[in-house]
């Protein structure tokens, strides 16, 4: 009987060692935010061809992507000095911004909407952005009380130093929206490399 | 550059009118796009009129609200300067918004036109500008580059893991004592 008492607290020690030090190793860096993989990147050409008409400006209010539990207010944002897109307060992890000078989402045109993948707290609204999937849906509310739904095309991942304005922010002539965030790799001392893009156009309104 | 409204109104509606009527509802030309792109909201205070896009193409679409009118209130909106006529505003789902939509008809001319609406109770007036514009600095007012929006919080340690972590050493410390213990006595190891 002693014996095996003598096992089974021999047993659980190293279990507990063993657990204790792989947890304590695993802590770190255990919350890189998903990336793309590469075929997200390809638009399927019967998605493609899916489309609704153009709806009349209206400013969004919110944004929803329930395949991924997104669904954050918006807020306007302008350019930064540099002539990039200024970006929501880092405090709030559940907010995203939209490019207010640019096309409302549902008006033809490129509209662009921005939100933190994460702050000095962890994880922020579009954490998830790089694992959402072609074909998911995103809702964009309305301020005139209608919802603009939009298919996602493609996402990809975009290095700063060779950011491709044309593809990301160039007019489109039909409705479409791109929701970015940070991604890439990442450093200690430059942070994210790049950004997850993601393009959809829209497919519907109600 | 700025025209008053009253200026350009009359001499403009009647032709702008007929070239509405024969646009029907034709959607905007695809130059439309360099003036969404250039267009500046204007100030979201309370008791204005709130324009979008506060600079348009002639055959572009205009979305107009206001909080100014009070919850569930309406108003009667007219862009007639622009040559687009009367157009109602409803009361809208989002905090009290009375919203409002008309077309700037095709041959209206380049300018800033007053657009007024009045408050359905209270008999109060709210105006905003429109900016009609023939072409557009195209692309001049997109974005450039990068975004900034992380800064690797996420990627720090993971304070439940490492509170797990810390327990299951603990465990494992206080299994080794009690084994080097009973050994130490001799209760058969």
């Amino acid at each position: 009987m002693r014996r095996i008492g003598n096992s089974a607290i021999a047993t659980v020690t190293v279990v507990a060692f063993c657990s204790g030090a792989w947890l304590l190793y695993s802590a770190d860096a255990s919350h890189a935010p998903p990336q793309p993989a590469a075929v997200e990147g390809r638009p399927d050409p019967g998605e493609e061809r899916l489309m609704a008409p153009a709806l009349p400006p209206s400013p969004p209010t919110r944004i929803r992507i329930p395949s991924i539990r997104v669904n954050a207010p918006l807020i306007g944002l302008g350019l930064t000095s540099s002539g990039s897109l200024d970006v929501p307060p880092a405090q709030d992890k559940n907010l995203a911004g939209w490019y207010e000078s640019g096309t409302t989402p549902g008006e033809r045109g490129t509209a662009i909407v921005a939100g933190h993948v994460d702050n000095m707290q962890g994880p922020a609204v579009f954490y998830d952005l790089g694992a959402l999937k072609k074909g998911a849906t995103i809702d964009v509310d309305r301020r005139d009380g209608g919802v603009a739904v939009f298919t996602v095309d493609a996402i990809e991942v975009y290095e700063a130093k060779d950011f491709p304005d044309a593809k990301v922010y160039g007019a489109a002539p039909r409705p479409e929206l791109r929701v970015i965030t940070c991604g890439g790799g990442y450093s200690r001392s430059t942070g994210y490399q790049g950004n997850v893009v993601v393009f959809a156009h829209l497919t519907g309104n109600h | 550059m700025r025209r008053t409204a009253r200026l350009s109104a009359g001499a403009v509606t009647g032709a702008a009118l007929t070239a509405a009527a024969l646009s029907g509802l034709a959607a905007p030309a695809y130059g439309a796009e360099g003036a969404l792109a250039a267009a500046r909201p204007s100030a979201s205070a309370t008791g204005t009129l709130e324009v979008y896009p506060s600079s348009v193409v002639p055959g572009g679409q205009v979305s107009v609200n206001t909080k100014a009118c009070g919850q569930k209130a309406s108003a009667a909106g007219d862009a007639s300067a622009v040559g687009a006529g009367a157009f109602p505003l409803s009361p809208s789902t989002h905090e009290g918004d009375a919203i409002g939509q008309f077309r700037v008809p095709e041959g209206a001319q380049p300018g800033t036109y007053e657009i007024v609406a009045d408050c359905a109770e209270g008999g109060r007036r709210v105006k905003g500008d429109l900016i009609v514009a023939l072409t557009s600095a195209q692309g001049q007012l997109q974005p450039r580059g990068s975004v900034k929006t992380g800064v690797g919080g996420a990627l720090g340690t993971d304070p439940v893991k490492t509170a797990a972590g810390v327990a299951a050493l603990a465990v494992a410390a206080a299994g080794g004592t009690w084994l080097l213990h009973r050994r130490a006595r001799g209760d058969g190891i």
